[in-house]
């Protein structure tokens, strides 16, 4: 007998059945454990969570990161990526993206209303946060950043390759746009003079703040003075996250930035060397916290070369003296 | 000789501790293939003889088109590749738009002295960057003169960076073909280019005497085909074969293929502390190429795939028995020094040398990587020329 006429033989058993029944247990377990998750409250989700909702059409995953080539040769699957350079700056005036160009790349990642954005990228989310910024800027509802962001996923272990998907393109509309979230040169000159009770926030690193450097090494010089705004308080970004990149708890960053005065009471502003970085700490004080808070992106490059405005250089440093 | 087996054994498995170690390190992963990946580039160099020079001196002198028609199909079997590659990471190529790292230069007069200077220096050094690591692992004491050369030579290159960026960099146009064309249409035209110069190339088997066409039948045993790994040399074919495969695999997980990034970035920390060069080399550190800015630490992808290549072509050597150390004259030493200079400053002008601008830059449809390879093989061709000539009046 051929194994074929074997095969046709074959009836089903009471072994097949219990096969069936397992086989379908199994897809059921694993449907259930693959099913999306809510969508957690806050404004940060897990890398576990993430993880979980990679197929959920309600999220959109996207990347900013600082250093070009990371999400071309591999990102978290699904993702989308916005350059920081040219897709979330204007190409021309210093300034963030125009609303008509934030409109149409919003469209192109194939971001709705109801969509979750989930936003990560390297250095601890540097640039994500101030994608969430610039996100916030245009009202959009929903956005999230991946605690930990490419350094935790990477740590993890977890899955990533290099295939750029493509969205089905949507409709999306700028309802407002909340320039309260912006800081400018006359509100930081404002409180340098005495003329504003808000506080100011300066997250680069000491040597900076102190004017013993004009810019950290490795990175052109974009001011001609060294040192800080009058009134800043000094607490560098990194001293909100973890070792794996994560924000520290609610309570610790209270803590930390009550220690340099900055309790919510007043409103704050946070500043770096060129806006972007300041934004991480804008994202802990104001989405974490809850305090009131503006991000100053002209910052020390802008407020550093600004004719007539008052500095505070402990370190006596002159640029270009030898 | 059972000792240099054992002993190339011992260093294969030595790469592979190191590259186990790296891991643990901070971008650990991408080391880790840096120096894997060096390692099987530097056996392929070695065992296939893979240079620049030889090859194009071949025809050049000969008319033995082999080795050029090697770097062809490297160039070939690489532009496909880096077109599917690419093809997922810019889905639609707009001008002005380029894919991120890859050696995509721009195209000005001073490339064209880059690329004459180079051809120049490896015609008196006897032959590229590239091919004088693989020589190191030989033994040849020619190399460290000529590597050093190259660090001169560098320097060299930053003094007069500034000068050259305003008159002719600035403002160059930087060509990505697949922009311009679309990836078909760049696809259609490298491909054509390179069939074309491939037909140009094949008239030197004429000159050849017909084949021996009674070549061995049967399948040999394996040990045999193991043996013949490594006596004599791989055919060309093989050698142009695997540097383009190994181009185009490499994009996926690191910068393109170069090989001058870090002796370029140590000459620049060198020359800076000594305060020889300008402290801002103008606009250098943002255009695409062997980057030479200062680096933070030696473990970088770049330092790794060097150390790897010099592994790698060691083992071959040693395993095929062709690691023979040789003294050099003094004439040597000022052919390497002198020679050096002309690869650092064209390298350093040039953004990269045959590896990183003609291989890696034309892989990607770079205009640069073109211009840079016609410059230098032109410079190749007049100094055989000149070789020849000074030879028959030193004869006659």
């Amino acid at each position: 007998m051929t194994a074929a006429l074997r095969f046709h033989r074959h009836l089903p058993t009471w072994r097949d059945g219990l096969y069936a029944l397992a086989l379908g247990a199994a897809i059921a377990l694993c449907g259930t454990a693959f099913a999306a998750t809510p969508v957690p409250q806050g404004p940060l989700v897990t890398t576990d969570w993430l993880a979980q909702n990679l197929d959920n059409a309600k999220v959109r995953v996207i990347e900013v990161s600082v250093n070009p080539g990371l999400y071309e040769r591999s990102h978290v699957p699904g993702a989308v990526n916005f350059s920081w350079h040219s897709d979330l700056n204007d190409k021309v005036r210093r300034d963030i993206v125009g609303k008509e160009a934030f409109e149409a790349l919003l469209s192109k990642a194939g971001v709705a209303p109801d969509t979750t954005v989930v936003l990560y990228g390297d250095t601890s989310n540097w640039f994500a946060a101030w994608g969430a910024w610039v996100f916030d800027i245009y009202g959009v509802k929903d956005v999230k950043l991946l605690d930990g962001g490419r350094k935790k996923w990477e740590a993890e272990n977890r899955p990533l390759n290099n295939r750029v998907p493509e969205p089905v393109a949507t409709t999306y509309r700028v309802a407002s746009v909340n320039t309260q979230l912006r800081a400018r040169l006359s509100d930081a000159l404002a409180v340098a003079e005495g003329r504003s009770d808000a506080r100011l926030v300066d997250i680069r690193s000491a040597d900076e703040y102190t004017g013993k450097v004009f810019a950290p090494a490795g990175v052109p010089e974009l001011s001609v003075r060294a040192g800080h705004i009058p009134g800043a308080a000094n607490v560098p970004w990194g001293q909100a996250v973890r070792e794996d990149g994560t924000f520290k708890s609610a309570e610790e960053l209270k803590k930390l930035y009550a220690a340099a005065g900055i309790d919510g009471s007043k409103p704050i502003i946070t500043y770096c060397r060129i806006g972007e970085r300041s934004s991480h700490t804008w994202f802990a004080l104001s989405k974490i916290l809850g305090y009131e808070v503006r991000n100053y992106d002209g910052s020390w490059t802008e407020y550093g070369n600004a004719v007539g405005v008052p500095i505070t250089n402990p370190a006596g440093t002159l640029w270009a003296a030898k | 000789m059972r000792v240099a087996g054992l002993f190339s054994w011992g260093l294969l498995a030595a790469v592979g501790v190191v590259a186990y170690a790296l891991q643990a390190l901070p971008g650990g992963r991408t080391l880790a293939f840096a120096l894997a990946v060096g390692a099987v580039l530097g056996l392929v160099l070695q065992r296939s003889r893979f240079c620049f020079y030889c090859h194009a001196r071949d025809w050049f002198e000969r008319g033995n088109p082999r080795g050029l028609l090697a770097l062809v199909l490297a160039l070939a079997v690489g532009t496909v590749g880096y077109t599917v590659v690419l093809g997922s990471w810019v889905p639609v190529p707009t001008a002005g738009q380029l894919p991120a790292d890859m050696h995509i230069g721009p195209v000005s007069w001073g490339l064209v002295a880059a690329g004459l200077a180079f051809g120049a220096g490896m015609v008196a050094s006897g032959s590229c960057i590239s091919a004088h690591w693989y020589r190191l692992a030989e033994g040849s004491l020619v190399a460290p003169f000529a590597l050093i050369g190259s660090a001169g030579g560098f320097i060299l290159g930053f003094r007069t960076w500034n000068v050259l960026y305003s008159a002719t960099m600035a403002e160059a146009p930087t060509v990505w073909l697949p922009a311009h064309l679309g990836y078909g249409g760049a696809l259609a035209l490298q491909l054509a280019v390179l069939a074309a110069i491939a037909a140009w190339l094949w008239r030197g088997f004429a000159h050849e005497a017909p084949a021996n066409v009674a070549a061995a039948h049967g399948v040999p045993r394996l040990g045999q085909a193991w043996r013949r790994l490594w006596v004599g040399r791989w055919p060309y074919w093989a050698g142009g074969l695997a540097v383009g495969l190994i181009g185009a695999f490499v994009i996926v997980r690191m910068r393109p293929l170069g090989v001058t990034a870090t002796l370029g970035s140590a000459a620049r920390a060198l020359a800076q502390e000594q305060g020889w060069i300008p402290d801002r080399l103008n606009g250098l550190d943002m255009l695409a190429g062997c980057a030479t800015a200062l680096q933070a630490s030696w473990l970088t992808p770049n330092a790794l795939l060097i150390a790897g290549l010099v592994a790698g072509a060691f083992i071959a050597a040693l395993a095929s028995r062709q690691f023979a150390p040789r003294w050099p004259t003094w004439r040597d030493a000022g052919r390497g020094l002198a020679g050096g200079a002309l690869l650092g400053w064209g390298a350093m002008t040039g953004l990269g040398c045959t590896v990183g601008t003609l291989l890696s830059g034309g892989m990607a449809g770079a205009l640069s990587g073109w211009v840079f390879g016609a410059a230098v093989f032109l410079a190749v061709w007049a100094g055989v020329r000149a070789q020849a000539w000074q030879a028959r009046r030193a004869g006659g």
